[in-house]
């Protein structure tokens, strides 16, 4: 054992307090070690830029794009074979959360803890310098898309009435600990898209692992395709495939991979052994080793299971007899990619349809896909309709995105314009296809309004 | 098991155990003894000739209770019950892809598969010797404990020396050290994958192996989990102490005291890849140092006169507490345990390094306590006593304008048998009155609560990233525990009835709770000061001889105990944001902490099988809905106790203790999983009771498999409701012992001073109409406010054990 001489020191100071020449206090100054003050983490921009990475570890980790947020949308959607599932994961498929719930709770309050960090690095951009606007960037993406996250999951979607004035989420912009209220959707919407436009002008062209101006305009380009905003969805779409930063992967099963995918526009990087992503799609969705909970509708595999669609190598129907899971994350690491070309080719292509404008752009993206997923055994004709891309847009976008968490959102954007998509036949709107705030909101708050419960299926 | 900081102690090396409750006499270990003081002294070397103890114990274990589970034909009939009366046809859906003729193959005991009879042996050799300069104590001991369940066990050995020396009539110094290092070879708690899989998800339908002999793995298995996981941690404990002391002049002592506790904790945790389905399997390590040092200095002076005596003390006391290690642990892909393989953990810790994700700390959860203190007893005639009692604890867990906190305490007491009208008494052979009334303080909150704390995190994409850890709140500080403690003490006929009355109200405020705050601030609890805990009660214990003959004597220990436990206050936080435990229970104005809340379920409607609720104001409903919960049930008992009868005859010895509480009610958590919806869960025997045609009055309602089928049930974990309410009286017989001193000259015969063989049996009855396991219940939850928040839910809990346990001792 090895003197300790702080021990000495203390046993001083004792007998210092013993005849009564000292009391101490700086004994019992003696903060512990492991942790730092606030003023001391936030000292410097390597400070503020260290709190800004810890965002990325919740944004990264099992509880949001680690697994969670894709476990959720998937759960509420209608791909999912859900009818054996209990507990949490039954309550969230069958569309009638309550305020319990530990997985759907701890998924909400750490979608608000990575918007505190992004938060705290804003109120202290004034000790950073050469990172200064790329630190307000990194932020002001994240606490968009922490907002984004929220309110379409806890929230009646954009478009359910004409000014969306229906209630959203807290709006949160601070660091402030104040009991919650929500604020409407349009004001979260709002937030959302001032904070990326200005995320937007400031982040990095180029920063690997991390958001950058290509980024914030994809993000941008999901949020108003969200509100069937085609004009500014198509913009921002375009200005991400055009760019020529990326480029479009020919072959299909790189998405999730170590490094190798050149369609990843925002993507969580796995550090062996240091950071880890992942893990809830892993634990959810993998199917090589052990049948996995999550497991996929005849319905929805007879969309892939085609002649020639090479997709169907997502799916495993023989391992586990009269069980269809997927094979897309079946390897021990892999890079999670939130925002990437195959999307904004999606949308760009939708929208143009929409719109009825640069149909042969349209034509081109949904090509690729086509040309992609069949192995060149299919395509639509350079003069096709609008209708018919769309019809192509939105049924390789329900194969292509499958197990990503997508599907759900299409079904309340698609619904919000008229139309019932959900094959489980809820109302896109009905009031169990959103989550339950978390008990302890309304504990905080007596008068926070939370949603009306249950009744969709 | 063995989490426990008594473990590493050697049960032979303890000389007594004291329990100190009220102020007076806890109130001298200050904002430690806040809730009490266990005083347990350690042997020390005795005057006289050098003597040798030896004693050996061998013992087989098992479990005391467990609830009953229907076989896998059961399971399945239920399930094809659930499944017709869900309105399908054919046979139902089964769990994890299994088909019904696999399914039909396999009738899985997972308990008996996890469990095993536990076997232990322990040995102790003591050396002891005294004379009036110096006096040793010295011991080792070794023992080895297989528990009942299977892959799970302790091995320790340990060695002490307690050394009193006394070099002159004015100085003395004792020395203690004790090392011991135990070996726990340790398996999942029972929630999370151990025992509680045999109780929940491992169905008798799930095969062990598959066809080709590997482990099945399609669902829970815990054999498997138990055969492949090497999950070991060492602990090694050193604790030593000294103590000086010096009387300068006549009556005058100086005492300086210094001790201190390292305890070094490796553990060790690997997974093979038949467990991670990867390539490699994954290796974690913490290692971790527990430090606590404490010096303590009083001064005592005693002043006499006539019949009055009074002793003055005054004191001062610090404490130091801090941990070195790493917090985050080292982890990563292995193919063997650290353990066993340096090189490997020295390139993963390089590796880790590399990518700024390897985090050592000095200082850990620092936290000091200084203290002052100074005492007055005062006693007349050994008939009155007074004692008066004042300390200034300050903490470093509490800000610069709260670190201090103001602690007096007061107690008297009064022998009236002293008396001169009663000395000479037939009947009254001893009759005392005490009462105290005093303040203690509480720090129990993490260190460094006060303001905002940042930590590191690790690393994200190679880059180091620093996280907020908490909500600060500059204004904690000491919670009060305000002790009023009065009793009576008796003896008749020359103590052969004698015993103890005693009353205790106990008043916490600013009571430090880590209560719920809005979860969009990203932090869902926060620490603070809030409210008012009262507790009162009530305990009695007697003593009586009984038959006090030549040969034959029998005696009888009695105790009964009633506390009464209320919510005084909340301070501005609502019932719900108080967490902690599970969603069963909650703080609740004018009920006991961790009061039942839950929907009242009135029966099954016998026409369709349904359940039917109690509403808020008590209607019948058929709609179940979270907001009908109301206060219900009984957390604390109403009287719980124990009774002991020893009888001896010649050398024989025949001890029996039964312990009982009385009221009180037992909530399930894991019979909502058991009892309700038909899903991927065990199901207790006790559903047979149950709705299966129109016209049936039955105790529960009609098998369903998806929580759709009960009206207004979100999911099974909300089922929140008085259905899993048991009554929790019960009766053991704790223990039962038979020993037999041989003879004293047949002993001395064959070398021996003494020699005693016993057996010893624990736990060997239980008496309780508790349908869900063991009666009595323990938490298992890390965190002390979740315990504190479910005193009567239990949830998977691993069921006590029962024990026989055979032994000889001797000493010479």
């Amino acid at each position: 054992m090895k003197i300790n001489y702080k021990s000495l020191a203390k046993g001083v100071c004792f007998l210092l307090i013993v005849t009564g020449i000292t009391s101490c206090e700086k004994f019992l100054d003696a903060p512990p070690l492991n942790v730092i003050t606030k003023g001391e983490a936030l000292k410097d921009e390597a400070g503020v830029a260290a709190v800004m990475n810890s965002a990325y570890q919740i944004l990264g980790g099992g509880d949001v794009f680690g697994g969670k947020y894709q476990v959720l949308s998937e759960l509420m959607a209608d791909n999912i074979q859900g009818n054996l599932l209990s507990g949490d994961y039954g309550e969230i498929y069958n569309r009638k959360t309550s305020v319990f719930g530990d997985y759907k709770n701890g998924f909400y309050t750490n979608i608000y803890q990575a918007n505190y960090r992004a938060n705290t690095v804003l109120e202290n951009l004034g000790v950073t310098a050469a990172k200064r606007d790329d630190l307000e960037g990194q932020a002001r993406f994240v606490r968009a898309f922490a907002h984004f996250i929220s309110v379409r999951l806890f929230a009646q979607p954009y478009g359910t009435t004409a000014d969306n004035s229906q209630l959203g989420v807290p709006l949160r912009t601070t660091t402030a600990i104040d009991p919650a209220t929500r604020a409407t959707v349009k004001q979260v919407y709002d937030q959302i898209i001032s904070d990326l436009k200005i995320a937007e002008t400031k982040l990095n062209d180029v920063n690997p692992g991390y958001p950058t101006k290509m980024a914030a305009k994809a993000l941008l380009a999901r949020v108003y395709f969200s509100m069937n905003d085609f004009a500014n969805a198509y913009n921002y779409a375009n200005q991400v495939v055009s760019s020529g930063k990326f480029t479009f992967e020919s072959d299909y099963t790189k998405r999730f991979s170590e490094g190798l995918s050149t369609e990843a526009i925002f993507q969580i990087i796995n550090t062996d052994g240091s950071y880890s992503t992942g893990g809830g799609l892993r634990d959810n969705f993998r199917s090589d080793f052990n049948l996995p909970t999550l497991r996929f509708t005849p319905a929805f595999y007879s969309f892939v299971n085609t002649t020639n669609d090479v997709r169907k190598a997502w799916f495993n129907t023989v391992k586990y007899p009269g069980e269809i899971v997927t094979t897309k994350y079946n390897k021990e690491r892999f890079n999670v990619p939130v925002l990437h070309l195959t999307e904004m080719k999606l949308i760009r292509a939708e929208s143009a349809a929409e719109l009825n404008t640069n149909l042969d752009v349209a034509v081109g993206d949904i090509n690729d896909i086509l040309n992609r997923a069949y192995a060149g055994t299919k395509s639509i004709p350079t003069n096709s309709s609008a209708a018919l891309i769309k019809a192509n847009a939105r049924a390789e976008r329900l194969i292509e995105m499958v197990a990503e968490g997508d599907r759900l959102y299409e079904i309340k954007r698609i619904g919000a314009k008229g139309e019932n998509i959900d094959r489980r036949g809820a109302v896109w709107n009905c009031p169990g296809l959103i989550l339950q705030f978390p008990v302890s909101e309304m504990a905080s708050n007596t008068n926070f309004q939370r949603n009306v419960e249950g009744g969709c299926n | 098991m063995n989490q426990n900081p008594l473990a590493t102690m050697n049960a032979n090396d303890i000389e007594s155990v004291e329990i100190l409750k009220d102020a007076g006499a806890a109130g001298i270990y200050g904002s430690r003894g806040a809730n009490g003081v266990i005083l347990v002294t350690t042997k020390r070397g005795k005057l006289g000739k050098p003597t040798i103890n030896f004693s050996t114990k061998f013992g087989l274990s098992t479990y005391a209770n467990k609830p009953d589970f229907v076989s896998g034909p059961e399971w399945l009939q239920l399930r094809q019950e659930a499944w017709t009366n869900d309105g399908n046809t054919g046979l139902a859906t089964l769990p994890q892809g299994l088909t019904w003729a696999q399914a039909q193959q396999n009738n899985t005991d997972w308990f008996d598969l996890v469990t095993q009879t536990g076997k232990s042996n322990d040995q102790q050799l003591s050396f002891s010797q005294g004379t009036e300069r110096v006096k040793t104590y010295i011991s080792a001991n070794y023992g080895d404990n297989q528990s009942f369940l299977k892959g799970n066990s302790y091995e320790k050995y340990g060695v002490r020396a307690n050394v009193d020396v006394k070099p002159t009539n004015y100085f003395s110094a004792n020395i203690n050290i004790g090392y011991s290092k135990g070996t726990n070879t340790r398996v999942s708690a029972a929630w999370s994958g151990g025992i509680g899989d045999a109780m929940s998800t491992a169905l008798p339908i799930y095969p062990v192996f598959n066809q080709d002999g590997t482990y099945w793995s399609n669902g829970a298995n815990p054999a498997r989990t138990i055969n492949y996981m090497d999950w070991k941690s060492v602990d090694q404990r050193l604790l030593a102490g000294i103590t000086l002391e010096l009387k300068p002049f006549k009556n005058f002592t100086l005492k300086g005291i210094a001790n201190m506790d390292n305890l070094h904790v490796v553990e060790d945790q690997f997974s093979p890849r038949e467990l991670t389905g990867n390539t490699n399997g994954y290796a974690n390590r913490w290692d971790n140092q527990i430090l606590n040092r404490n010096f303590t200095g009083t001064a005592n002076y005693d002043i006499s006169f006539d019949k009055n005596k009074i002793t003055l003390l005054a004191g001062a006391e610090t404490q130091n507490f801090e941990q070195n290690g790493y917090p985050s642990g080292i982890g990563g892909d292995a193919n063997t345990p650290y353990s066993k393989d340096q090189a490997g953990l020295q390139a993963r810790m390089a590796a880790m390094a590399a990518t700024n994700s390897l985090y050592y700390v000095n200082g850990l959860n620092r936290t000091t306590f200084a203290s002052l203190f100074g005492r007055v007893n005062y006693s007349y005639d050994n008939k009155y006593y007074l004692q008066l009692l004042m300390r200034r604890d300050g903490s470093s867990k509490f800000g610069p304008n709260k670190k201090y906190g103001y602690f007096p305490a007061a107690s008297a007491a009064w022998t009236i048998s002293q008396e001169d009208f009663l000395k000479n008494n037939k009947t009254i052979s001893n009759l005392k009155l005490r009462a105290s009334y005093g303040i203690t303080g509480n720090a129990n909150i993490p260190p460094g609560e006060y303001y905002a704390k940042f930590g590191n995190s690790g690393s994200y994409n190679g880059n180091p990233a620093t996280s907020p850890q908490n909500v600060e709140n500059p204004n904690l500080h000491w919670e009060q525990l305000k002790s009023i403690d009065a009793a009576i003490e008796f003896g008749f006929f020359n103590n052969r009835i004698s015993g103890e009355f005693a009353y205790y109200n106990k008043r916490t405020s600013d009571v430090l709770i880590n209560g719920g705050i809005s979860p969009s601030t990203g932090f869902g609890f926060a620490y603070q000061n809030v409210g008012e805990i009262l507790n009162e009660g009530l305990e009695l214990s007697l003593n009586t001889i009984n038959i006090n003959g030549k040969n034959f004597k029998w005696t009888t220990n009695f105790n009964i105990s009633k506390n009464y436990n209320e919510v005084v206050s909340i301070g501005n936080l609502s019932a719900d944001a108080i967490g902690g435990g599970t969603n069963d229970t909650r703080i609740i104005l004018g009920k006991p902490v961790g009061t039942n809340f839950l929907v009242r379920y009135y029966g099954v409607d016998p026409n369709d099988g349904l359940p039917i609720w109690l509403n808020k104001d008590g209607y019948q409903t058929k709609t179940f809905s979270l907001d009908d919960r109301v206060a219900v049930g009984k957390v604390i008992p109403d009287y719980v106790g124990g009774l002991t009868n020893t009888f001896t005859y010649k050398g024989f010895e025949l001890n029996t203790l039964f312990t009982f509480a009385i009221g009180g009610n037992i909530y399930d958590g894991s019979a909502k999983r058991q009892l309700g919806v038909v899903t991927d869960w065990n199901i207790r025997t006790d559903i047979a009771d149950r709705w299966r045609k129109p016209g049936d009055i039955a105790k529960f309602p009609r098998l369903t498999m998806s929580s759709n089928n009960y009206p207004g049930l979100s999911s099974e974990w909300n089922y929140n409701s008085t259905m899993f309410l048991y009554d929790a009286s019960f009766a053991r017989l704790r223990e039962l012992t038979l020993a037999y001193n041989l003879p004293a000259d047949f002993a001395k015969r064959i070398g021996m001073r003494n020699a005693k063989v016993f057996a010893t049996g624990m736990n060997l009855l239980t008496f309780s109409k508790y349908p869900g396991g063991d009666p009595e219940i323990a938490r298992d939850f890390d965190n002390p406010q979740d315990r504190n928040m479910s005193p009567n839910v239990t949830y998977l809990t691993t069921p006590q054990q029962k024990s026989v346990t055979f032994g000889f001792s001797t000493s010479f």
